[in-house]
């Protein structure tokens, strides 16, 4: 047996409550959509449609081929009544609002085939790109028609990743149910034919036995994939931590995995790869988990782009809740506070919690059989099966630091939180905090969660790399002079400001 | 529940009135937190871990139990009574800086609070216990600036304290301990006799102590180092629940017994073999329950290997070689002074330059 590849520190997330189940329930077709023209990875497009004009789901509504970017598509059939700039996630966005007809048909796009194997390596491309499929995930797709920051030719590794190490995941048994296991691998390959001298590596979470020996078997005859059962130990799915794990490469912190040749992909984003090319189908409509206890059964949708929020979520809320939702991770996602606002490509989860204001009655003496600790200090650390609560109250007063070292020793890229909260909370802001390497921050929050005196030392971290940068420090300081063979940086700033 | 709800808000509201009263804030907060815990919600990360200092402590405090309980049984119920001292005189104190500062009142002082009264022979005068308490929590810890910012353990500052200054009452008369029936249970205090600890009879002496006496507590020494059983129990309870550190205390032993070994080859007159090195004087107590202190002790990890090696090296040499019986007390303040220096150079040798 080889040894499991992995990192040191994280914490395993056990049991919350509100896990979704896995079921897939397909929402309606939404009588109005919103679409903003920059979703997932890569600038926004131009917008091709004015006021008035007819679409049909799966047209091309936003585009721009001088940098880096995937098309955005209508998700529904109708008429535009909008363009608009909103803000989106703090950043002005042009959104387009379509009228639908309610029909729930759309187009396919032309040239695509179940006998992919015969398309030349360009027209696979042309057929992910315009698709939209290319814009996913951190960095992107790599195609010719700059997708990405760097080209298909320059992968040197493919990572794609089920491990799931956050408290909420979406259910992997859900998404690879019935033919898209056989979807999944088919999509490698496709994926493979294009970045033909990639080795790819899936890494599925290794507590999911059955499907770790289903996959084992369909791919055992491809010698270029490797499969890499992981622990779900938290952040395991950072794409950081899945490069240092499964690669044993140093990651360029602040850059993405493909400046040094590597393309990390969801499992989600490998199946609606296989479906652009053998189906033709855009991306309009993505697989979305709600989880969290303040959902009446969290579960799986599957929506078009573009609905409004409260169309998914207000009729699953329990009564006599005051949710907070919050987008793709329940550490380091935003707080979704306009409900108004549509989903995009981007999505992946949508968690609701309850808010918290209650006091409990001599807290520090109680046994606690619902509450999650790093510390071994409740009873539900002593029983596997305990399910967690999850709210949104402190649990406790903002004390000072004793230095009890728990950061530390969950810290996934060995800094040390508290030190550099101490420094930058007396504002001693230099190249102290730079050779304590601050910059490798990758803001997972885990410092911040096990503090025991509840000092939001991700935040500060946060704060003394923006203040560094204010007072002239470089950033690339830190991380230029470790790497020689650094691709498409430029790309990557441009792209992060477009 | 709701009784202690209405009653502060009586009081909270007599003071808003009274000016001259409103000082008192910090302490009515410090109750209100104490009972009822927060309503304040999170930001970033959405949500946050159970545990906070008051359960740290709680914890602590349930480590130390065995000890205690033992304590009582083997000197009687006078223990309560300097419990009681230490925790009243040294609270003074910690609420006194808080007004003052009109900040909150924090947690660390319940671990003090106990910790100080079990360091001290069981036949101290109560007034000796509220002078050393509060010397040591006003010039161990207060002065620095309160809990997190301390550089030694105040309980340790407030028994050195005690030593130099009043040496006659701190090392020459001890008890005999109760052993049979409901001992300490049923008696008030044991009897002050002229007997040497199992130290000073190795020192002055050369006889080695019963290893069952030395590990059930059945000898002379301080209140709450004697029952290592009780000690051992604590200490491992308080590792589980990774509230203290295992790195230190294992480290501490580790070089405890490679030290005392080559010394006591050696040099048998002068250093005595390490199982009696660990079972003797207060140095179980202070592995589990003072060094591992997490403010004073060196925080990094190396850290912990080099500041337990250094404290196990400073045990030996003091008990062999000076003038002291026990020595476990100094080599837990020269730790302290040397665990900011140990972290320094950690940190600088495990973040190198950036390179240019």
């Amino acid at each position: 047996m080889k040894k499991m590849r992995t990192f040191k520190g994280g914490y395993r997330f056990l049991n919350f409550e509100g896990q979704p189940k896995d079921i897939l329930e397909e929402a309606s077709i939404p009588s109005r959509v919103t679409i903003p023209l920059r979703q997932g990875f890569g600038g926004e497009g131009d917008c091709l449609v004015n006021p008035g004009d007819k679409v049909s789901a799966g047209q091309i509504i936003g585009a721009h081929d001088y940098g880096v970017s995937s098309p955005v598509h209508a998700s529904i059939s109708g008429v535009v009544t909008e363009v608009k700039r909103f803000n989106y996630f703090k950043r002005d966005c042009l959104m387009v609002s379509i009228q639908g007809d309610g029909s729930p048909e759309y187009q396919r796009a032309t040239g695509a085939t179940s006998a992919w194997e015969q398309l030349s390596e360009e027209a696979i491309e042309r057929l992910l790109y315009l698709s939209g499929v290319t814009a996913l995930d951190r960095e992107g797709i790599p195609t010719r028609m700059r997708s990405s920051v760097i080209l298909p030719e320059d992968v040197t590794s493919l990572i794609i990743h089920g491990v799931g190490s956050e408290p909420y995941n979406t259910s992997l048994e859900m998404q690879l149910q019935g033919k898209h296991m056989l979807n999944l691998v088919e999509g490698i390959r496709i994926l493979r034919k294009i970045m033909a001298k990639a080795k790819v590596y899936l890494a599925i979470n290794c507590q999911r036995k059955k499907i770790l020996e289903q996959i084992n078997k369909l791919t055992a005859q491809y010698e270029w994939l490797e499969v890499c059962p992981l622990e779900p130990r938290y952040p395991q799915g950072f794409d950081e931590m899945l490069v240092s794990a499964i690669l044993g490469q140093k990651f360029p912190y602040g850059y993405s995995a493909a400046n040094i040749g590597v393309v990390i992909l969801n499992v989600q984003a490998v199946l609606q790869a296989y479906e652009a090319v053998v189906e033709g189908k855009p991306l309009i409509e993505r697989t979305i988990a709600l989880c969290g206890p303040a959902f009446k059964e969290p579960l799986h949708i599957k929506a078009r782009i573009g609905t409004a929020l409260n169309d998914i979520v207000s009729p699953r809320i329990k009564e006599g809740i005051t949710p907070r939702f919050v987008l793709n991770g329940i550490l380091t996602g935003p707080e979704l506070k306009d409900l108004t606002l549509p989903i995009d490509k981007t999505y992946a989860q949508i968690l609701a919690i309850p808010e918290n204001h209650k006091r409990e009655f001599l807290s520090f003496l109680q046994f606690g059989p619902l509450s999650d600790s790093y510390s071994h200090t409740f009873v539900a650390q002593a029983y596997s099966k305990a399910v967690k609560s999850c709210e949104t109250n402190m649990h406790g007063e903002a004390r000072p630091c004793i230095s009890c070292n728990y950061c530390e020793e969950v810290c996934p890229v060995g800094i040390i939180p508290h030190l550099l909260s101490k420094y930058v909370q007396r504002s001693i802001i230099d190249e102290t905090l730079m050779n304590l390497r601050i910059f490798n921050c990758i803001e997972c929050g885990l410092c911040s969660y096990v503090c025991p005196s509840k000092i939001p030392l991700a935040k500060h971290i946060k704060e003394g790399q923006e203040k560094l940068t204010v007072s002239g420090c470089d950033r690339n300081q830190c991380i230029l002079p470790y790497f020689s063979n650094l691709r498409g940086i430029e790309e990557y700033r441009g792209a992060k400001q477009l | 529940m709701r009784l202690i709800l209405r009653n502060l808000d009586t009081i909270r509201g007599i003071l808003d009135k009274n000016k001259k009263l409103a000082c008192l804030k910090p302490i009515i907060n410090a109750i209100d937190g104490f009972y009822f815990g927060t309503d304040k919600v999170t930001s970033l990360p959405h949500i946050l871990d159970h545990m906070d200092l008051k359960r740290y402590m709680t914890f602590v405090i349930v480590g130390l139990l065995p000890a205690t309980i033992a304590a009582v049984y083997m000197w009687g119920l006078r223990v309560l009574a300097v419990i009681a001292v230490s925790y009243i005189f040294g609270g003074i104190v910690e609420a006194a800086f808080a007004v003052i500062r009109k900040k909150e009142i924090h947690e660390g002082f319940l671990v003090t609070g106990l910790i100080f009264p079990l360091i001290l022979p069981p036949t101290i005068p109560l007034w000796l216990v509220a002078v050393g308490v509060m010397f040591g929590v006003m010039f161990g810890k207060e002065v620095f600036g309160g809990t997190g910012r301390n550089i030694f353990n105040p309980a340790i500052v407030g028994r050195i304290f005690l030593t130099v200054a009043f040496p006659q009452m701190m090392t020459t008369s001890w008890s005999h301990p109760f052993t049979h029936g409901l001992g300490g249970f049923v008696n008030y205090s044991a009897d002050a006799v002229a007997q040497a600890t199992p130290l000073a009879l190795f020192k002055a002496e050369k006889i080695v102590t019963h290893y069952g006496d030395l590990f059930f507590g059945n000898t002379m020494g301080c209140i709450g180092e004697t029952c290592r059983a009780g000690i051992i129990l604590g200490g491992i309870f308080l590792i589980a629940a990774k509230i203290s550190n295992w790195r230190l205390p294992l480290s501490c032993l580790l070089s405890l017994i490679v030290f005392s070994t080559l010394g006591n080859i050696f040099a048998p007159d002068i250093f005595a073999p390490a199982l009696f090195q660990i079972l003797s004087g207060g140095f179980l107590f202070g592995i589990f329950f003072m060094v591992t202190d997490p403010v004073t002790a060196p925080c990094t990890r190396a850290g912990k290997w080099i500041g337990g090696a250094l404290f196990g090296f400073l045990v030996v040499l003091i008990r062999g070689l000076s003038g002291y019986v026990e020595g476990v007390m100094f080599s837990i303040l020269l730790l302290n002074v040397f665990a900011p220096l140990i972290d320094h150079v950690v940190v600088d040798v495990k973040y190198p330059k950036l390179k240019t």
